[in-house]
């Protein structure tokens, strides 16, 4: 019992940046209908800048963060300026190739700047565990995880009530109606990759000072990512949520109580599961906002 | 207040508009009536600018806004209706009737409206925070064209309102179309019900394959007996 209330925390913990990284994919993927390799590149982006400015510019940790993540921001408006709006309505295929291209690329880049060795990140909490009753869990993840729901709630937010939210939905749902309404939908592309490609950025940065940043982190990433928004049924941002709860929770029972090999075949055996079983994903459909 | 002159529109290779020309005054109401594939929808695209015209040139309240884009022609006054109404189906009535008044910032302005809409559409406001895919056509219909009208128009272009409606919704529907011109606002319709169209509308142009064929006052039109055998079925 003790064992699955650390087990079941530990979950809640990664949980939360997973759901970060499904959100971000499931309004690329899910709602643009970009089928986003680079995804995993701009969550290895947001870890390597956040060992950039914490470990080699010496900032401050909470500032590297917020640079971190407005550097993904960035990044991810560069890519869709650069590539996607040459590519609309392009084919599918023809999308996914450049987007393939563009992953490699990346990753190669990173290799480069920052040589294949494993790099770590020091937070600035205290080294000791938080301990309540059987549980014990270190500042650093607590801080992650609450850093985490932040950001969910304010994407739910932005989506929901925001002018730039409802423009982000109106024009997935009906581009040629959007702008008729005066909705410039080449910037809408560019804001929803962007934000999109934050929020990967600030899952890498979240989970860097967590684990080790070494430059294919971001494959697994992608995969994961790819799980949750399928998990949660494409273009729902609760799906993506609650998706990514659900892949932490497998992924941390499994490595318990099957054996730390299996980590992240768990997440895959799930997945296999739900399209047999519910093909369209868990939530899809009835919540999507595009 | 609108003058297109020798408009050619073309999907690919295929013209849909070929020299095509048409004028609305002030506080018209003109039609668009023809069969399917006759360039009126198209007509309709390139004025509020989601189709940029290959040839030709369009003049609103003159200002050249053949090339301009859709959110300029927004601004000028210019609000579309589009065929099939196209309301966005996973967002409330409320939140369409926001879109409808996307480049507005009035806020006090924008309430004001939206509470006329609500009081002249009741069953909009019964409904304002049910996503709008799940309302009926005539519901859908009504919310259309309360959207176009957030954009407080001065000309408003609307395209087979009375498509894929029960026979009362479209005598509804055209009803509307009248009430909102008699507020002052110049609407272009686009119907294939053209008997209803040019009872309804001052003026209004046949277009066959692309170009006016004819043209002339809604009376005249009922009673000219090509149109009569071609589009009225009498």
């Amino acid at each position: 019992m003790d064992q699955l209330l650390q087990h079941a925390a530990n979950a809640m913990i990664i949980g939360g940046t997973y759901a970060l990284l499904g959100i971000g994919l499931t309004l690329i993927f899910g709602i643009m209908k970009v089928v986003n390799f680079t995804h995993g590149e701009l969550y290895s982006f947001g870890a390597y800048m956040m060992y950039a400015w914490v470990m080699l510019i010496g900032a401050d940790f909470m500032v590297s963060l917020v640079l971190a993540v407005v550097l993904g921001i960035a990044l991810g408006a560069l890519v869709e300026f650069v590539l996607l709006r040459r590519l609309r309505g392009a084919d599918i295929d023809t999308t996914m190739l450049v987007m393939i291209g563009a992953w490699i690329a990346m990753q190669n880049t990173e290799q480069l700047a920052w040589s294949g060795v494993a790099k770590s990140i020091v937070s600035p909490f205290p080294a000791d565990p938080l301990v309540l009753g059987p549980v014990s869990i270190s500042w650093t993840r607590l801080f992650v995880f609450v850093v985490a729901l932040v950001l969910i709630a304010a994407t739910y937010a932005l989506i929901q009530r925001t002018k730039l939210g409802k423009a982000m939905r109106a024009t997935f749902q009906d581009r040629q109606a959007a702008a008729l309404m005066g909705v410039q939908i080449n910037s809408i592309h560019t804001a929803t990759f962007a934000l999109g490609s934050g929020l990967a950025a600030a899952a890498g940065a979240l989970l860097g000072p967590v684990f080790v940043v070494y430059p294919t982190i971001g494959d697994s990433a992608s995969l994961k990512a790819f799980a949750i928004v399928i998990l949660g049924g494409l273009g729902s941002i609760p799906g993506a949520t609650i998706g990514g709860f659900i892949l932490a929770f497998a992924e941390e029972l499994g490595a318990g109580y099957v054996s730390s090999g299996y980590r992240d075949a768990m997440g895959f055996l799930l997945i296999i599961l739900i399209l047999i079983f519910k093909p369209t994903g868990l939530f899809a459909q009835k919540e999507r906002i595009g | 207040m609108l003058e297109v002159e020798g408009l050619v529109c073309r999907y690919g290779k295929v013209a849909a508009v070929q020299d095509l020309s048409i004028t609305v005054a002030r506080g018209e109401l003109v039609s668009l009536i023809g069969t399917n594939g006759a360039g009126k929808t198209t007509t309709l695209k390139a004025i509020s600018g989601i189709l940029p015209p290959a040839a030709g040139r369009i003049v609103f309240e003159g200002e050249d806004i053949t090339r301009a884009s859709a959110r300029r022609i927004l601004q000028l006054g210019i609000a579309h209706c589009p065929e099939g109404r196209r309301v966005f189906p996973y967002m409330t009535v409320r939140e369409n009737l926001e879109m409808g008044c996307f480049l507005r910032s009035d806020a006090a302005g924008i309430s004001e409206d939206m509470d006329r809409l609500f009081a002249r559409f009741p069953v909009l406001a019964e409904r304002r925070d049910q996503a709008a895919g799940t309302l009926s056509g005539g519901e859908q219909q009504m919310l259309a064209i309360s959207r176009a009208l957030m954009s407080r128009p001065k000309l408003v272009l609307f395209d087979e309102p009375s498509l894929g409606l029960a026979p009362n919704i479209v005598e509804r529907t055209f009803e509307i179309v009248k009430e909102i011109r008699e507020q002052g606002v110049t609407v272009v319709m686009v119907e294939q019900n053209a008997f209803a169209a040019l009872e309804l509308s001052d003026r209004a142009y046949v277009l066959e394959q692309g170009r006016v064929t004819l043209s002339g006052t809604g009376r005249q039109l009922l009673d000219d007996p090509s149109v009569q055998q071609a589009y009225l079925g009498t």
